[in-house]
């Protein structure tokens, strides 16, 4: 053992640059995969244990202001709740902060404790008096709000201001930048905050186990009956909100662990390729080894153990690596949670990683290794080495016929002399281009939706209006200004659906709404009241698809429906509806619209429109230029995609690197003659980046539709998450030119790689070569 | 006839040792000469004639072949001088094993960007008694075939030099005598070759001049015709086989 051992030592001396490429390749490989292991383990519990430790609500229903309280007070029994709060009184309220408004639930609640949903105050204190107001700690960061400062409530008419005197998380919502955001304030509050339209009750309901959705439906019908019509109109149950609070990591963790599979798959080829070229090269020392008394095993223990070494060290770094990397993901989630962060990381699961990394590799050389252990020791001397590959034949003389000029024509047919040797090169080539494809393809796909989500280029202004400043007098401050082209006026309800137990979040639009850049993913937009457009997680939960008629009820009033289309929409995973406010016409009371989209004229100042809207109704209208940034979630998704990138196109390279570094070696008699019969120093060159410009093209072109196909699935599984199919123009994403140049990109980066190994090919000493056969 | 090869004074040193070193060699082939470099294993021979080729520079001292100076050239232009005025042939013929006959005829000419050169390789081959072989792989080849499609090889450019490092090494005496007589044959048609070779009955039967080298010394340089001296007095001189 010892004898293996020092050998296998000896070896990794002698090829340094090839145990560097082993290194690279295992440790991104590697921090790659671990940090996607490290998430997958790690999001679902500190969610889990704050839910535990806040004794979060598992149901939460809102109930219409006119609702019964004495009825409300029964509804736990109805459910069987273990415990429950409430009825506690609620305002949609719509308040100012600076030039700033916001719009946040009211909750009228005297204390942070009880028996359900625990508040955890992480700042300042708990509202006591009618004029304070205590935010959640993600709205107050988000906004640059602190304890101690003042807001001025604009929904009412009186315009009381509060003060801020407390932060809090609570966990039954999103972060503020993804989900819509609670206050609270002493229940004696709320009247004076409240309007007719934005009064409601809201009730907790936490029960003795986790239910299951099946479970929280039946519990919404049994209390939906036990009420008058019309009584139920909002809900939320902890699995949406356990959703939407991980889709960020769901999503990473599906990226991540699709390209450390991809990573690995690299890894395993580089490896393979290596051994197999060591063996290849190294006939007549095997020849010695074993005639010296090494066993067959022991000889391919050798090969085995100089590929284990530097990947050894590469997972013991790698793993701690990709655990780091991983923390800050991880601590953001704590910190949203209310949770002190502490470093999560499992001991077990990195010694499951570092064996399972190990043992790999060990596998992936010691395949092409035993070709070593099976040479007889006569044959393998009197070789010295393997006989060299002649593949390739057929593509040298196409190469020749095509007037190429030698040089090139010699490496072309190099890069295929030995056919398993460029196929797995091919693997490398492929993963490393169709990775960079995705990370091209999928933060454009992105932007789209975020863009369509937002109105980028569609409208330019968003204006909020009071329930204390009328719908008429807002339209007519905006059609008064030269520079308003369009005005689309949006409005909301929720709408219980037969088979939907929670009621649905719709979008009423009055004017041109189609022109708002929403995608329609089949069918058409609405044309005509009654008319609706829904993403794909409503329509396969309602069991409708397009052109299926359905009734919902809209505050205990029929109404009917006709689905034209599919839209996309990510609010409530996919659960929103959209349509003429028209539709809602028979309900009372009246639904008005509360929002407004401006599109302004070409060439129009939207600061100079916002700052003049503003200044004509300060408290009553919310004026601002529309926010289309991408949201942070999907920042850190894009920047790890392009890190990923960046790992396999590396690992490409590392692949065309290893394998040129083979090629050459193995063929340096070759170069030597060729040097020898007047090949110049800069045509060697060219023979070697010729053989790498041929592997990264065929890979490249392999990999453009891999990679278009990747983006496609992954489009489709990222959709799915977020309760939606995806529209036709997110996967067509790419121009035509783009689907040239990046395997060509590939190519240059690959002559790139080539340098170093051309260089060496073209320093060949003739003498000392040629004299040493 | 005029000068083509001239050193001046040579030295070579390797790095770490002696063996193989030339030691103050001075020079001149004149043009259609035959030659025959002679001397034991490690004497030398073979790094006049990588020195000659311009594959190894010398110590000190100056090479120069048809009037140029080797020491001055670049690389590259050490590559274009290969390619352009000299044709090697090696002992263990080094032909590229995925190319065929022909395709490595033509190399030194498609470095060169000569296109029209398969005619001058076809009847290169058909000359040297291998046109049948044109489109074998050199695996297919017996040794004196391979050998002959070296020789084709080093002769495409029609190069004013040829250089032949032990041609007949690998080779069985009957190919070895038949690869020799070609070498003569293209030496009466006015090459100039200068062959390296150990076997002093080899280098009197068939050049027309045997330099003997000893210890990276020029120990002997006989013209076989002019001095009229016979094979064994090259023999003897070499201090081999005059011993008793």
């Amino acid at each position: 053992m010892i004898a293996v051992v020092r050998k296998a030592l000896a070896d990794l001396r002698r090829r340094r640059l090839q145990a560097a490429v082993i290194f690279l390749t295992v440790f991104l490989s590697m921090a790659a995969g671990t940090m996607a292991v490290t998430l997958m383990s790690q999001t679902r519990d500190p969610y889990q244990a704050a839910f535990d430790k806040q004794r979060g609500a598992h149901l939460q229903i809102a109930y219409s202001a006119t609702t019964d309280l004495q009825l409300l007070a029964k509804t736990p029994a109805t459910v069987g709740a273990a415990s429950s709060g409430g009825p506690y009184p609620v305002s949609n309220i719509q308040f100012k902060f600076g030039d700033r408004k916001f719009f946040v639930d009211a909750i009228g609640r005297d204390n942070p404790g009880g028996p359900v949903e625990v508040l955890n105050v992480t700042s300042g204190r708990w509202a006591r008096a009618n004029d304070e107001i205590v935010l959640t700690r993600s709205f107050a960061e988000l906004n640059k709000i602190s304890v101690g400062d003042r807001v001025k409530v604009v929904s009412v008419a009186q315009a009381p201001s509060l003060t801020v005197v407390g932060e809090v998380v609570d966990i039954d919502e999103g972060s503020a930048d993804l989900s819509s955001q609670r206050a609270w304030v002493t229940s004696a509050t709320v009247p004076a905050l409240s309007t007719p339209d934005s009064a409601f009750y809201l009730m907790d309901y936490r029960f003795a186990g986790d239910p299951t959705s099946a479970q929280l439906q039946g519990y919404i019908e049994r209390l939906r009956a036990s009420l008058p019509p019309g009584s139920i109109t909002g809900s939320l149950n902890y699995i949406l909100v356990r959703s939407i609070f991980n889709i960020t990591n769901q999503i990473l963790t599906g990226v991540l662990s699709a390209f450390s599979v991809f990573a690995l798959a690299a890894t395993i080829a580089i490896v393979a390729t290596l051994v197999t070229g060591i063996v290849i090269s190294a006939y007549r020392e095997i020849g010695i080894m074993k005639a010296i008394g090494f066993t067959p095993t022991q000889v391919v223990g050798v090969f085995a153990l100089q590929i284990v070494i530097p990947a050894l060290v590469a997972c013991v770094l790698g793993i701690p690596v990709g655990t780091l990397i991983s923390q800050p993901l991880l601590a953001n989630s704590s910190h949203a949670l209310g949770l002190s962060y502490e470093p999560t990381f499992s001991i077990g699961l990195d010694v499951l990683l570092l064996a399972s990394g190990v043992l790999v590799v060990a596998i992936a050389a010691t395949v092409p290794a035993l070709r070593a252990g099976l040479l007889k020791p006569i044959a393998a001397i009197a070789k010295a080495a393997a006989p060299r590959g002649t593949g390739g034949r057929r593509l040298r003389s196409a190469a020749a016929r095509a007037r190429l000029p030698r040089p090139v024509v010699l490496g072309i047919g190099d890069a295929f002399a030995r056919p398993l040797r460029a196929a797995l090169t091919l693997i490398t080539v492929l993963l490393g281009v169709a990775t960079v494809v995705v990370a091209i393809g999928l933060p454009r796909s992105f932007l789209l939706i975020n863009n369509s989500e937002t109105g980028a280029g569609n409208y330019q202004v968003v204006v909020n209006r009071t329930g204390a400043f009328a719908d008429a007098d807002a339209m007519r401050i905006l059609n008064a200004q030269p520079e308003t082209a369009r005005v689309v006026a949006v409005g909301g309800k929720n709408v219980t659906i037969a088979g939907l137990a929670d009621p649905v979040n719709t979008q009423l639009f009055r004017g041109d709404s189609s022109r708002l850049g929403y995608l329609v993913i089949a069918g058409r937009w609405y044309s005509a009241p009654g008319e609706v457009i829904a993403p794909a997680g409503l329509l396969h939960d309602a069991h409708l698809k397009i052109g299926d008629s359905f009734t919902g009820t809209a505050d205990g009033q029929p109404l009917q429906f006709r689905v034209v289309g599919e839209t996309y929409d990510i609010n409530n995973l996919g659960h929103s509806m959209f349509m003429d406010i028209a539709t809602m016409a028979s309900v009372k009371p009246a639904v008005e619209p509360y929002r407004y989209a401006v599109t302004l004229v070409p060439g129009a100042d939207v600061s100079a429109y916002v700052r003049r809207v503003s200044a004509l109704e300060p408290d009553l209208l919310d004026v601002h230029a529309a926010d289309n940034s991408i949201i942070a979630p999907v920042k850190i998704i894009d920047t790890v995609l392009l890190v990923i990138a960046a790992v396999l196109a590396l690992i490409g390279v590392g692949g065309v690197f290893n394998t040129l570094l083979l090629n050459t070696r193995e063929r340096i008699q070759d170069t030597a003659t060729l040097k020898a019969l007047g090949m110049s120093p800069r045509q060697v060159m060219v023979m070697v980046a010729a053989s790498a410009g041929l592997l990264a093209l065929v890979g490249g072109l392999i990999a453009m539709p891999v990679g278009l196909s990747l983006h496609h699935v992954l489009n489709d599984v990222i959709s799915s998450s977020a309760g939606n199919d995806t529209p036709p123009s997110v996967y067509a994403v790419f121009n035509p030119l783009e689907l040239v140049l990046i395997p060509l990109l590939g190519v240059v980066v690959a002559v790139a790689a080539a340098l170093i190994p051309g260089r060496w090919a073209a320093r060949t000493n003739v003498v000392e070569v040629l004299h040493s056969e | 006839m005029s000068e083509l090869v001239r050193l001046s004074d040579i030295t070579k040193v390797y790095q770490g040792g002696v063996t193989g070193a030339v030691n103050g060699v001075s020079l001149t082939v004149e043009e259609g000469e035959f030659t025959a470099v002679m001397g034991p294993s490690g004497s030398g021979k073979s790094t006049l004639l990588n020195l000659i080729a311009g594959l190894d520079r010398p110590t000190s001292g100056s090479v120069s072949v048809a009037g140029s100076d080797l020491g001055r050239m670049s690389e590259a232009a050490l590559a274009r001088f290969r390619r352009d005025r000299v044709g090697f042939v090696f002992q263990f013929f080094h032909l590229l094993p995925n190319l065929t006959a022909l395709e490595n005829v033509l190399i030194p000419a498609q470095l060169k960007s000569t296109t029209s050169a398969e005619a001058s390789g076809r009847e290169l081959l058909d000359q040297l008694g291998i046109a049948e072989v044109a489109d074998r792989y050199p695996a297919k080849l017996s040794g004196g075939q391979q050998q002959r499609v070296a020789i084709a090889r080093a002769l495409i450019n029609k190069p004013s030099l040829l250089l032949a490092d032990e041609p007949t090494g690998a080779l069985d005496t009957r190919s070895g005598d038949q690869v020799m007589e070609l070498l003569m044959e293209l030496h009466r048609s006015g090459q100039t070759i200068l062959l390296v070779t150990h076997d002093a009955k080899l280098a009197t039967r068939y050049a027309a001049r045997v330099i003997s080298v000893l210890d990276g010394k020029i120990v002997d340089d006989a013209r076989l015709e002019t001095a009229e001296r016979a094979a064994a007095d090259v023999i003897r001189v070499r201090g081999e086989e005059a011993r008793p």
